[in-house]
């Protein structure tokens, strides 16, 4: 017999999108409830449940009105679920030797079952790695992320020449069709042209120039090497200006 | 009509003497090449489930037979997108005597990745390096000599769209094909890779019933990619596990030495010897931009794109209005004066005057000419139009300019191809919408083709409403389908499950457009669309003759009185002519005309004369939003099956009537 109303979300539901919430504010935008329920995989119907519940623990900012916004403590367990993920990815990848384009799928499952103390051991397992096999940085267990020069392609002004640092997307199949284009970490690439109203940028790696829609170049972290060749353009780019970080300069002494 | 790829190669293989695959980036001129080297006799063969197609053809040169495959254009081979692993797989598959790989000399460094891959798989190969002239007027030479050392395969200089340095590339090819040495190409990778790849070759050497009898160096490598068909083929041989776990320790072992994946690692090595052979073989003189790449750079410069893609847009709807009416008109009288007399004779003699004779007449007369007087004037047309859009790079300065408006709408940019197509007409626009790479997104777009009033629709809007009420109230009709399409992607977009897949796509510079490859593509185009279309336009008019001439179809309108007068206020002969129209939607018109004047009188024929102006308003509205056409459902479901296709055919007819109501409702509001 069916029962009365919706059944309530699980734990990893909630987790799951706790932290679909929180990287789509990492790349500087707020979430919808269809991007979460995309995320974490379940029906649209049960992320709505969710997010609801996520409320009623208190992990939402109240009265955003536009898209779900995580508060402090939101942010704080988002931040430790993001730990236990990567390292989870760690340990299947280095210690297990799973295929690399499944350790994502993986690590979504078993990031639920680690304890505070596994996580603990498991961190001292694998000596405290820095970084997930994709390269991108392991949150330290008081939650701070170790600061990044970079900033996404899209914040980048027109006529700049910008070098690849990572790619923050775990889907392989994406990654290696990029990299067949040549956008991989360490290529340098000239932002030619952005379209007005938020339209796409063109960029050209050699001598092929390509269209990146931003939401693709907002996962594509770069840092500046050239400045750019018509300086009046960056007044163009002001609306971009939220959070952005200059990209000269700050990033150099990054060792990797 | 599509073949299964495996059976469509092995008889290729049967009927040749030996075959040749062309393999390149898209938009280097390999189809210039293809269609330079076959007739007409293209066949095209697809995998299951996938939508990519392959072509296949047979061609003669010298006194020899050959088979010749035409894989998609891709940037690389492999599991990535639909057309990356359709190219592999009909390449390993089709196992060619001689692959040519078509490389743009004026971008030769991206290009050369694919011929890295290709050189990888251990198959012969001729590079036919395209548009040198191109890249000699900016600039750029190619040392042809030091390439084809290097590659170790031989090189080709070619103009393919004039067909200059063809025949010398099939001499060569043949050459290659026949002889079976094969050159070793001076093609190495960075020590460790190397290193791993021998180990792991070595260790495969003896292991016989590899893929697609691959070499076992072209075995390793695939494993150290990931590849999965390898990675299958390991499993299975490899009963103590030895060879896998050899496999994973060179995998780590790369990975903590070069602090990459190795599948990234190999992408990361092609490129960077792409890049070196590029720079060892080219010879760059600076130059000024020509004015040809300053010009085309305003297709996409902010401040001009716009206005050029409203010019664009602006000029292929004037022409297919002025060119494609001017043709529509001169057919139909060349129909009536000629062919129609010449069809009705034989069935006059055979069966008479009766219903039966006149029934088929339907069909046979009225059905074909209405079939090729839109087919030939209107979507023949858009189809040049399309082909010269595509080929000169065009359209992807609009999918760039459009990219932001389709998000919204959960597509991208690529969409905006079909969305345009679909104004000419909604068969081959929703066959178009294969450029887009998931299912989600087909079906967003393919809704929205339908919302787009094609040729046919576009004939009624402007034959009853602006003809009689004003243009203004057309643009009204336009308008509002517009809005509806809008609304449509939105709602789409925000309930569908899945998300939108970003936009990664390459953009060209200008080429000039080339006659023969232009009319190629429309004959191939025009023939799918008419082999979809013109048996069910002829099958409905010889269904719908027969209605009309024994009296069935004005009992068919007493069940539609409710929804047709009640509801949307139309007279009960509009309703039925609207149900009709689902053969074809110019149809309506014609028939309403048509029917009134049985009814009315010859005083009917003008529209007014039984019709409000609010009323044809609603009416053509109506006949805008509904189901698009038999035709269409017909291409809907095979492109994305009947349940797709039902509900989005049931979605526009409910979409229809609301706006209908909702429109008659507003009109009496104003008191119009």
């Amino acid at each position: 017999m069916p029962l009365p109303g919706p059944t309530p979300p699980t734990d990893e539901m909630l987790e799951d999108c706790l932290q679909a919430i929180h990287r789509l504010e990492l790349q500087g935008q707020s979430a919808s409830t269809a991007e979460v329920a995309a995320f974490a995989r379940i029906p649209l119907e049960a992320a709505e449940e969710v997010l609801r519940e996520l409320g009623r623990r208190g992990l939402l900012q109240i009265g955003s009105t536009n898209g779900t916004i995580l508060n402090l403590e939101g942010r704080r367990q988002a931040v430790g679920i993001l730990r236990r993920h990567r390292l989870s990815e760690r340990l299947l990848a280095d210690v297990l030797g799973l295929p690399w384009d499944r350790v994502h799928d993986e690590a979504m499952r078993l990031e639920h079952a680690l304890t505070p103390e596994a996580e603990a051991r498991l961190a001292t397992l694998l000596k405290n790695p820095a970084t997930c096999p994709h390269g991108a940085p392991i949150p330290e267990n008081n939650g701070s992320v170790a600061p990044q020069a970079t900033s996404g392609l899209d914040r980048i002004a027109a006529g700049a020449r910008v070098q690849i640092q990572q790619i923050v997307e775990e889907e392989p199949t994406f990654l290696r069709y990029l990299a067949s284009l040549g956008l991989l970490p360490r290529a340098e690439i000239h932002v030619e042209e952005i379209a007005p109203f938020g339209g796409p940028l063109l960029v050209r790696v050699g001598d092929a120039t390509y269209a990146i829609g931003r939401d693709v170049a907002a996962k594509i972290l770069v840092q500046q090497v050239g400045p750019p060749l018509e300086p009046q353009r960056l007044r163009r780019q002001r609306r971009h200006g939220w959070g952005q970080r200059s990209g000269r300069g700050t990033g150099r002494g990054r060792g990797d | 009509m599509s073949l299964s790829c495996h059976g469509a190669i092995r008889e290729l293989h049967g009927e040749v003497e030996f075959t040749v695959a062309i393999a390149g980036n898209p938009n280097v001129g390999k189809s210039s090449i293809f269609n330079h080297l076959t007739g007409m006799g293209v066949v095209t063969a697809n995998y299951p489930g996938k939508t990519v197609e392959v072509e296949l053809a047979e061609t003669h040169f010298g006194n020899r037979t050959i088979g010749v495959i035409d894989l998609p254009g891709t940037y690389a081979l492999g599991g990535i997108s639909e057309d990356q692993w359709v190219a592999r797989q009909a390449l390993l598959d089709g196992r060619p005597d001689a692959v040519i790989l078509v490389l743009d000399a004026t971008n030769l460094a991206r290009n050369l990745y694919l011929g890295l891959q290709i050189l990888d798989l251990g198959l012969p190969m001729v590079a036919a390096l395209n548009v040198v002239d191109q890249a000699a007027s900016r600039g750029i030479q190619v040392d042809i000599e030091r390439l084809s050392e290097i590659l170790g395969n031989p090189v080709i200089p070619t103009v393919a769209t004039r067909g200059s340095g063809l025949d010398i590339l099939m001499t060569q090819v043949i050459a290659r094909a026949t002889n079976p040495t094969l050159l070793a190409p001076r093609i190495r990778y960075s020590v460790d890779v190397e290193a791993a790849i021998a180990k792991l070759e070595a260790a495969l050497s003896p292991h016989d019933g590899r893929p697609h009898q691959l070499s076992a160096r072209a075995v390793a490598i695939l494993l150290l990619e990931g590849d999965p068909e390898a990675g299958a083929w390991l499993a299975g041989v490899d009963s103590s596990g030895d060879l896998a776990r050899l496999r994973d320790e060179l995998f780590n072992l790369l990975r903590d030495v070069r602090g990459e994946e190795p599948p990234l690692l190999l992408a990361r090595e092609r490129h960077g010897l792409s890049g070196l052979i590029a720079s060892e073989v080219e010879r760059r003189e600076v130059r000024r931009p020509l004015v040809v790449d300053r010009l085309w750079r305003l297709t996409t410069a902010p401040l001009t794109g716009l206005p050029i893609l409203g010019l664009v847009l602006a000029g292929i709807f004037g022409f297919l209005f002025y060119v494609g009416d001017w043709l529509s008109v001169w057919f139909n009288n060349f129909w009536t004066t000629f062919a129609s007399p010449a069809i009705r004779w034989p069935f006059h003699i055979l069966f008479g005057d009766g219903i039966f004779s006149k029934t088929l007449l339907w069909g046979f007369d009225a059905g074909v000419n209405a079939a090729l007087s839109v087919g030939i004037p209107y979507v023949l047309t858009f189809y040049v139009l399309l082909a010269l859009l595509e080929d000169t790079g065009y359209l992807n300065a609009a999918a760039f300019l459009t990219d932001q408006i389709m998000h919204r709408m959960g597509l991208h940019g690529r969409a905006v191809i079909p969305l345009v197509a679909g104004a000419g007409c909604n068969v081959p626009a929703i066959m178009g919408t294969r450029v887009l790479s998931s299912m989600r997104e087909r079906v967003i777009a393919s809704t929205l083709v339908t919302l787009t009033p094609c040729s046919a629709r576009t004939a009624v809007i402007l034959g009853a409403v602006s003809l009689t009420v004003g243009w203004e109230a057309a643009l009204g009709i336009y308008g509002v389908t517009f809005a509806l399409a809008l609304l449509t992607g939105i709602g789409m977009h925000r309930f569908l499950p899945g998300r939108s897949t970003g936009l990664v796509m390459e953009m060209f510079p200008f080429r000039r457009p080339a006659a023969l490859p232009i009319l190629k593509k429309t004959w191939y185009r025009f023939h799918h669309f008419a082999v979809v279309a013109t048996p069910i336009v002829l099958g409905g008019s010889i269904i719908l003759g027969g209605l009309y001439e024994t009296g069935l179809l004005w009992k068919l309108a007493i069940p539609l009185r409710p929804i047709m007068e009640g509801w949307l206020g139309l007279p009960a002969v509009a309703g039925l002519t609207l149900i009709v129209a689902i053969l074809r939607k110019e149809l309506a018109l014609q028939l309403l005309v048509t029917l009134a004047m049985v009814q009315h009188g010859p005083q009917a024929s003008n529209l007014l004369s039984f019709m409000r102006p609010d009323q044809i308003v609603v009416y053509a509205l109506v006949n805008t939003i509904y189901v698009p056409c038999a035709a269409t459902i017909a291409v809907l479901a095979r492109e994305l099956g009947w349940p797709r296709a039902l509900l989005i055919s049931a979605f526009t007819i409910i979409l229809a009537l609301l706006v209908g109501g909702a429109a008659r409702g507003v009109f009496a509001l104003i008191g119009w």
